[in-house]
């Protein structure tokens, strides 16, 4: 997010039990943030990162804070986010599972084609991403989520790049860029992570 | 459903599954990337290196492990568990060297794995082992073998195979590219092993490891040195073959 492209224009803050810090009033970045980016080119795409745990009895005040009291229907949604694989319930085993692999929920007035088959029963969406779904069917907004279900604890090259095909999608197609070198840059940003553990070899 | 039949590991539930064992088989996932050989007159095991920390010393993070002079193996999984077994095997070989004056075959000793391996999967209070292991050497008739272990306790002996993360395309790639005449030639088997693993190594060859024992030869461990001089023929022959391809 420090390449220059993007600004950053805002922050929510909140505190829940899942925070780890105990002081609710002087919190960090890391600890409780979502912070806002606007795109410098086209400042009509912002871009929400939100990395800390938002407890189920503040989504909706989050919800309405983001959008405001009365959304409005021309704005388009895309939600990204990951599960482990071993939450997909399906009849196959989760050993032939082609982990990582993306699934789509999308809402009714999202018409646009989505770029990996849908999210079957009995699966659900969990936490944020279902509360912001949940939130633009209500308010008639058109949203999707790409949910990634992988096989690692840690973020690492190979879930990221399940997510590739979402770039080819008609809502973010104008702002992909087609870069032969995306593999390299992704994994330098990955290798700056990977402290290893030592439990497996 | 799962959650009450996956505590005890001597518990099936009610459409037979071992819970435990299937998750310990999805602790072998998290070990990685380690292939494993036959040629005609070689057996080639190779694995992807851990990226070690700074300050840590790079020869205690091995995943290849001589269990005799004549039988090696690799494992994928959890590191503690896989030293208590190779330990086992060790003491196993040497006891049966003094015991029946032969050394091991290996499918002997793949089975002494096995069979360890499944002990733990029937006991009460234990978990089973989380590894899986690729055993390769030479039995006194001067044939090659391969064998494969996992956690439940089966073992079966491989042309070619791969286990730990990344495995199912390891073996897709192994599948199309194993041929009579890809494993004819000790070079070529060693290539090929090479190839493999950088289908799914992420920093090429020098996250690589690579051993080989030949037919009435001790294991050997090539050095870093060796493999990017492999990976570089690879690197011109792949660059020759698609410079065919674009001339025509």
């Amino acid at each position: 997010m420090n390449s220059g492209v993007w600004e950053e224009v805002g922050c929510t803050k909140l505190w829940n039990e899942w925070c780890r810090t105990a002081d609710t009033v002087h919190l960090s970045p890391a600890d409780a943030f979502c912070v806002f980016y606007q795109l410098k080119s086209d400042p009509s795409v912002l871009l929400c990162q939100c990395s800390c745990f938002v407890a189920e009895d503040q989504q909706y005040q989050w919800l309405e804070k983001v959008f405001g009291s009365r959304p409005r229907k021309t704005t388009k949604i895309t939600v990204l986010t990951c599960r482990h694989v071993t939450e997909y319930k399906t009849s196959e085993s989760v050993g032939s599972l082609p982990s990582p692999f993306l699934k789509a929920l999308k809402t009714q007035h999202f018409r646009d084609p989505v770029c990996c088959s849908l999210l079957e029963q009995p699966n659900i969406a969990h936490g944020l991403p279902a509360a912001v779904l949940s939130y633009c069917q209500v308010w008639k907004i058109p949203a999707v989520l790409y949910l990634c279900y992988t096989d690692v604890m840690k973020l690492d090259l190979i879930t990221v790049e399940a997510f590739k095909p979402v770039l080819s999608c008609s809502s973010l197609k104008s702002l992909a860029k087609n870069i032969p070198q995306s593999t390299d840059i992704l994994k330098k940003l990955m290798t700056a992570e990977g402290t290893q553990s030592n439990i497996y070899t | 459903m799962a959650s009450r039949y996956d505590r005890a590991i001597t518990v099936f539930s009610p459409d037979g599954h071992l819970f435990q064992v299937e998750y310990a088989q999805e602790a072998v996932k998290k070990g990685s990337t380690a292939v494993g050989i036959r040629g005609t007159n070689i057996v080639v095991l190779g694995v992807e290196k851990k990226s070690v920390a700074k300050l840590q010393d790079e020869r205690t993070v091995r995943k290849i492990c001589a269990l005799d002079d004549h039988v090696c193996m690799a494992f994928a999984g959890l590191t503690a568990d896989a030293r208590a077994v190779i330990n086992r095997a060790r003491v196993e070989c040497q006891s049966h060297k003094l015991t029946v004056e032969d050394p091991v075959t290996v499918e002997y000793i793949t089975r002494f794995i096995a069979t360890l391996k499944q002990k733990y999967t029937q006991s009460n209070g234990r978990r089973p082992f989380g590894i899986s292991a690729l055993i390769v050497g030479f039995d006194d008739d001067g044939i090659p073998r391969l064998y494969q272990t996992d956690p439940s306790g089966t073992y079966h002996a491989w042309k070619a195979n791969a286990i730990g993360r990344s495995a199912k395309t390891v073996r897709e790639f192994l599948e199309k590219n194993y041929t009579e005449d890809a494993i004819s030639n000790d070079n070529e088997t060693i290539k090929l092993a090479i190839r493999a693993l950088l289908e799914v190594v992420q920093s090429g060859g020098k996250n690589i490891d690579l051993a080989i024992i030949r037919r009435n030869q001790p294991l050997k461990m090539f050095s870093a040195k060796e493999i990017e001089l492999q990976v570089t023929e690879i690197e011109k022959e792949k660059e020759e073959a698609e410079k065919k391809k674009s001339k025509k």
